[in-house]
C-alpha cells in the first residue's frame, strides 16, 4: 500500500522512476501496478498511470489507517495495548469521535490534511512521540480552526524548528522550545502537531 | 512579561504583577505627570496576538480600535524578540501609533543576546527604547519618546507589512470590496486590516459584518478568496498568514540581534531540571505545598499567642476602662462584646494566618513557579475536564477565592472557565484556613486539619469530574507559555502582600465588626435563643453541633472566618475545646469549608457568569455541605477516629 501511496502523490510516474524511488525491482512494481489496475485503483493513460477515484479513496483510507495505527492511537494511554481490542474499524468517523475526542471540525481538518498531504506520510511523526532533547521541523498541525490558529500564532507554523525540552510522565504535557520561547503543550495537543524529526 | 511592572513603575499604582502569563485580566488605569503633561496610561492584558481567540485578546483589540489611544506602548521581551515582534506586526497592521519598550535587555544579555535597538527602530520605523522594568531603567526615555510621537515631533513611519504576491493580490481585491460596500465599517477599522482579518476568517469580524446585507456579501467574497489561498498552499488561511508574519518577524529579529555568547543554561533552566522534572518535580511540588502550610500553621500559631495576650490582657481592658463609665451598661456590653471582640478576633485569629499565606503566595507567583506546577498537574487536571492552567486559579484559591474566580479567565472557553470557577470556590481560602487551622488544627491536631484538606481535594476531584461529564462540550488541551524563572524581587513581594492584606482588612473588618455587633445586639435583646431554637433540628439533629453553632454559620456568608470569630463570642471563649468535642469541631470546620462561597466570591461569580449560575453554584455548595456534614456526623459517631 505504501507503493500505492507514493503513486497517489505522483499519479503520472513511470514504472522505472517508481522502482528507482522505491528501491524495488521493476517487475515487482509492474506486478503491483497490474494488481492495482485490476482492482480499479489505477488507470493506464498514454504510457502514464492515473489514479482513479476509487484509487484516490484507497490512498486516503491507507493514510487514515496509517496515521491512526502508527501515531494517534499509540500516543493514547495504553494505546498500543488498547489498539489490539479495536479489531477492524468499520466506522471511522465514529471511532475518531468516540475514542479520540475529535469533533466535526477537527475531523474535517484531519481529512483535509490527509487529502493534501505532500510527501510520504511515513516520514512525519507527532510531536508527542519525539523524545526529550530531540528536534523536529513542523510539517503540519490538524484540529479545529481555533487550535490550528492558536498553534500558528504561538509560532508553530509549518517549517518551524521545535526542540523537546522535557516531558511529564504518563503521557503528560511536553515542554518545547520554539522561536526562543518555552511552551508547555498538553499531550493531546502535541499529538496533533506533525513534525519531521531532525538528527 | 514586565508589562505590568512598567505600568506600576510609571503610575505608582499597585497593579498585581506575577510571573505567570495572564494575570492582567482586566485593564487597569493610572496617570502621571511628565514634563508638564498629564499622561493617562492603561494596562491592557498581556497577549501575543490580536485574533479573537480569548477574552484578553478581545479586550485589548476592542480597546485599541474603539478608544484610539494616542500611543500604544508595545513592551517587547528582548530575550524572545522574534515571538514578540509577531505581535508588533499585528499592531502595525492596526495602524496605531506605537512606541516600543525593549524590556529585559539585562536578561537577554545574560542569555547572550544583544539587540541593536537603532537598527530595529530603523527597520520597523518605530521608536525603540531599551528598558529594564524592575529597576526603572529607560522609563524616562520611554516617556519622552511617547511625548514626541504624540506631539508629532517624531515622524513615525511604520514599516509596510507585505505578504506574498498571491495574498497581497487578494488583500487589495478585498480591500476594494470593503471600501465600496462598507464605507461605515472602513471608517471604524483600517480597511486593509479588515481585509486581512476577513481573509483569516476572524470569527468576531465575520459575526459583526454578517449583521447587514452588504456585510454578508463581503464575507462571501472573503470566503472565496480565502479558499483560493488555501487551495494554493494547502493550509488554512490563518496559518498561511501567521506563517508570513512570522517570516517578517524572524527576518527583523535576526537582522537586529546578535548572539555574542553561545547559549548557556541559565540558573533558571538548571532549576527547571529539578522543579519541572518528570519525577523529581512531584515531590518538589508536594514539598512546596507542605512547607507552605507548615509555615502558615507554625508562624500563625506563634503570632496568635502574642496578639491574643496583647488584646485580652491589655488593649480591651484599657479601652473599656475609658469607655465603661461613659455609657449605659447595655451599650457597654455591645461595644465590648461586639465591636471590640470583633476587631480583636479579626486581628488575633484571621491576620496571623492570612498574612503569611499572602507572603508565600507572592513569592511563589513572582518566581514563576506556578506555570511549572501547572505543567506537572496537567495530566491530573485533564481528569476533571480541565488542563494544567486551571491549577493556577486553584492554587490562588487557597489565598482568596475572589481573585481566583477572576483568574479563571486564563482558561480559553466559557465552559472551562465555569468548570474551573466551580471547583475553585470549593478550595479552602485563607479565611477558611483560619477556621480549619484555628479550630481543628489547634484543638484536634494537625493530622485532622490536613485530613480535612485532603477530603476537600477529593470532593473537588469528584465534583469536578461530575461537572465535566455533565457540561456539554469538548475538553481543550494545554498551550501555555513557560516564563523563565527569576529571583523574586522583595519590593514586588512585599508590596503585593501589603496590597492584598490591606484589601483583606478593608473588606473583612467592617463585615466582621458589623456581624459581631449585630450578634451581640441580638444577644442583648434575648433573640438569640429563638433563632438558635429554629435551627435546632438541622444543627443539633442532623449535624450534631451545639444549637448556638447555627448562628455563626449564617453570618459566615459574609466572611468565612466570621464563623469562628462569632463562635468564640457565643461560647464566650477562644479555648474551643472546653465547649466543643473533636467531632463537633471537625464537622463545624467541614461545613464552613464547603457550604457557600462568601459574599465577595458570590459577587465575583455573578460578575463572571451571571446571577443564575452564581446562585446555582451557591445552592449546590450549601446542599453538599449539609449533606457531607451530616454524613460525617454519623460516620464519626460510629467510628470515633478523631
Amino acid at each position: 500500500m505504501a507503493k500505492l501511496e507514493l503513486k497517489g502523490e505522483n499519479p503520472n510516474s513511470l514504472v522505472n522512476q517508481l522502482s528507482h524511488e522505491l528501491g524495488l525491482p521493476e517487475n515487482e512494481v509492474e506486478e503491483t501496478i497490474s494488481l492495482a489496475i485490476k482492482r480499479g485503483f489505477l488507470q493506464r493513460e498514454e504510457g502514464f498511470f492515473r489514479l482513479t477515484e476509487k484509487g484516490r479513496n484507497e490512498v486516503l483510507a491507507h493514510r487514515e489507517r496509517y496515521v491512526h495505527d502508527r501515531y494517534v492511537h499509540p500516543s493514547m494511554p495504553f494505546g498500543r495495548i488498547s489498539r489490539l481490542f479495536d479489531g477492524t474499524i468499520r466506522n471511522w468517523s465514529f471511532h475518531w469521535r468516540s475514542k479520540h475526542g475529535m469533533d466535526d471540525e477537527a475531523l474535517e481538518g484531519l481529512y483535509d490534511r490527509l487529502r493534501s498531504f505532500q510527501g510520504r506520510i511515513e516520514n512525519a511523526l507527532p510531536l508527542s512521540q519525539l523524545r526529550e532533547g530531540k528536534r523536529g521541523v513542523v510539517v503540519f498541525t490538524f484540529g479545529g480552526r481555533g487550535l490550528v490558529q492558536r498553534l500558528a500564532e504561538m509560532g508553530l507554523t509549518p517549517g518551524t524548528e521545535v526542540t523537546i525540552v522535557r516531558e511529564a510522565p504518563f503521557h503528560g504535557p511536553i515542554e518545547v522550545r520554539v522561536r526562543g520561547v518555552s511552551l508547555a503543550l498538553g499531550h493531546g495537543i502535541a499529538s496533533r502537531i506533525f513534525v519531521k524529526p531532525l538528527e | 512579561m514586565g508589562k505590568s511592572v512598567i505600568f506600576n513603575q510609571l503610575t505608582g499604582l499597585n497593579q498585581i504583577v506575577g510571573n505567570w502569563p495572564g494575570k492582567t485580566v482586566e485593564k487597569a488605569e493610572g496617570s502621571l505627570y511628565f514634563e508638564g503633561h498629564k499622561i493617562h496610561i492603561i494596562d491592557l492584558p498581556g497577549i501575543y496576538s490580536l485574533s479573537a481567540y480569548s477574552i484578553e485578546e478581545l479586550v485589548a483589540r476592542d480597546y485599541i480600535i474603539k478608544e484610539k489611544p494616542d500611543v500604544v506602548i508595545n513592551v517587547l521581551d528582548a530575550s524572545a524578540l522574534e515571538r514578540n515582534l509577531y505581535f508588533t506586526i499585528q499592531l502595525i497592521e492596526l495602524e496605531v501609533p506605537i512606541v516600543i519598550a525593549l524590556n529585559q535587555v539585562d536578561f537577554a544579555a545574560k542569555k547572550g543576546i544583544r539587540i541593536d535597538e537603532k537598527k530595529l527602530s530603523k527597520s520597523l520605523g518605530i521608536p525603540v527604547i531599551p528598558t529594564v522594568a524592575v529597576t526603572g531603567l529607560g522609563l524616562k526615555e520611554l516617556l519622552s519618546a511617547v511625548l514626541k510621537v504624540v506631539e508629532g515631533k517624531d515622524a513615525v513611519k511604520p514599516l509596510q507589512v507585505t505578504y506574498g504576491k498571491e495574498i497581497e493580490e487578494r488583500i487589495s481585491k478585498l480591500q476594494k470590496a470593503v471600501l465600496d460596500l462598507l464605507p461605515e465599517a472602513s471608517a471604524k477599522y483600517p480597511p486593509r486590516w479588515l481585509a486581512v482579518k476577513l481573509l483569516e476568517r476572524d470569527p468576531e469580524i465575520v459575526k459583526q459584518l454578517k449583521g447587514s446585507e452588504k456585510g454578508r456579501m463581503v464575507v462571501e467574497i472573503a470566503d472565496g478568496l480565502a479558499k483560493e489561498i488555501e487551495g494554493l498552499h494547502g493550509e488554512p488561511s490563518v496559518v498561511i498568514i501567521a506563517s508570513e508574519r512570522y517570516g517578517i518577524a524572524s527576518r527583523l529579529a535576526s537582522e537586529a540581534q546578535r548572539f555574542f555568547a553561545p547559549p548557556r543554561l541559565t540558573i533558571g533552566e538548571r532549576m527547571d531540571s529539578i522543579t519541572a522534572h518528570k519525577f523529581l518535580g512531584y515531590p518538589f511540588l508536594a514539598g512546596v505545598m507542605t512547607l507552605t502550610f507548615l509555615t502558615i500553621f507554625i508562624l500563625g500559631g506563634i503570632l496568635i499567642g502574642y496578639l491574643e495576650a496583647l488584646f485580652d490582657d491589655f488593649l480591651i481592658p484599657l479601652f473599656m476602662g475609658f469607655i465603661a463609665p461613659l455609657v449605659p451598661p447595655w451599650l457597654g456590653r455591645i461595644v465590648k462584646e461586639g465591636i471590640l471582640s470583633g476587631i480583636a478576633a479579626g486581628v488575633t485569629i484571621a491576620l496571623p494566618y492570612v498574612v503569611p499565606f499572602y507572603l508565600i503566595l507572592a513569592i511563589l507567583e513572582d518566581t514563576g513557579y506556578l506555570p511549572r506546577a501547572a505543567f506537572l498537574m496537567d495530566n491530573l487536571m485533564h481528569k476533571i475536564g480541565l488542563h494544567g492552567k486551571a491549577f493556577i486559579p486553584l492554587l490562588l484559591g487557597y489565598g482568596c477565592n475572589v481573585p481566583a474566580c477572576i483568574g479563571c479567565r486564563i482558561m480559553e472557553t466559557e465552559r472551562e472557565r465555569l468548570l474551573a470557577a466551580f471547583v475553585t470556590v470549593l478550595i479552602p481560602c485563607a479565611a477558611r484556613t483560619v477556621v480549619i487551622l484555628g479550630l481543628v488544627g489547634e484543638f484536634v491536631g494537625l493530622h485532622a486539619a490536613l485530613g480535612l484538606y485532603a477530603f476537600d481535594l477529593i470532593i473537588v476531584f469528584i465534583l469536578g469530574r461530575i461537572a465535566f461529564k455533565a457540561l456539554p462540550g469538548e475538553p481543550i488541551g494545554l498551550i501555555m507559555e513557560m516564563p523563565p524563572y527569576k529571583v523574586p524581587s522583595s519590593k514586588v513581594v512585599l508590596k503585593k502582600t501589603w496590597f492584598r492584606t490591606k484589601e483583606f482588612v478593608y473588606v473583612a473588618f467592617p463585615l466582621i465588626v458589623f456581624g459581631s455587633t449585630i450578634l451581640s445586639t441580638l444577644e442583648t435583646m434575648g433573640l438569640m435563643e429563638s433563632l438558635a431554637e429554629a435551627m435546632r433540628p438541622l444543627i443539633v439533629g442532623w449535624l450534631g453541633l451545639p444549637a448556638t453553632a447555627g448562628i455563626p454559620l449564617i453570618f459566615g456568608i459574609l466572611r468565612k472566618e466570621l464563623t469562628l470569630i462569632l463562635l468564640a463570642q457565643l461560647i464566650g471563649t477562644t479555648k474551643f475545646s472546653t465547649v466543643l468535642t473533636s467531632r463537633q469541631m471537625v464537622i463545624f470546620s467541614m461545613v464552613t469549608m464547603i457550604y457557600i462561597p462568601c459574599i465577595a466570591t458570590i459577587a465575583a461569580l455573578i460578575k463572571e457568569f451571571g446571577w443564575k449560575r452564581a446562585f446555582g453554584i451557591s445552592l449546590l455548595d450549601v446542599t453538599l455541605a449539609l449533606f457531607m456534614g451530616g454524613l460525617a456526623n454519623f460516620i464519626l459517631q460510629a467510628w470515633p477516629i478523631v
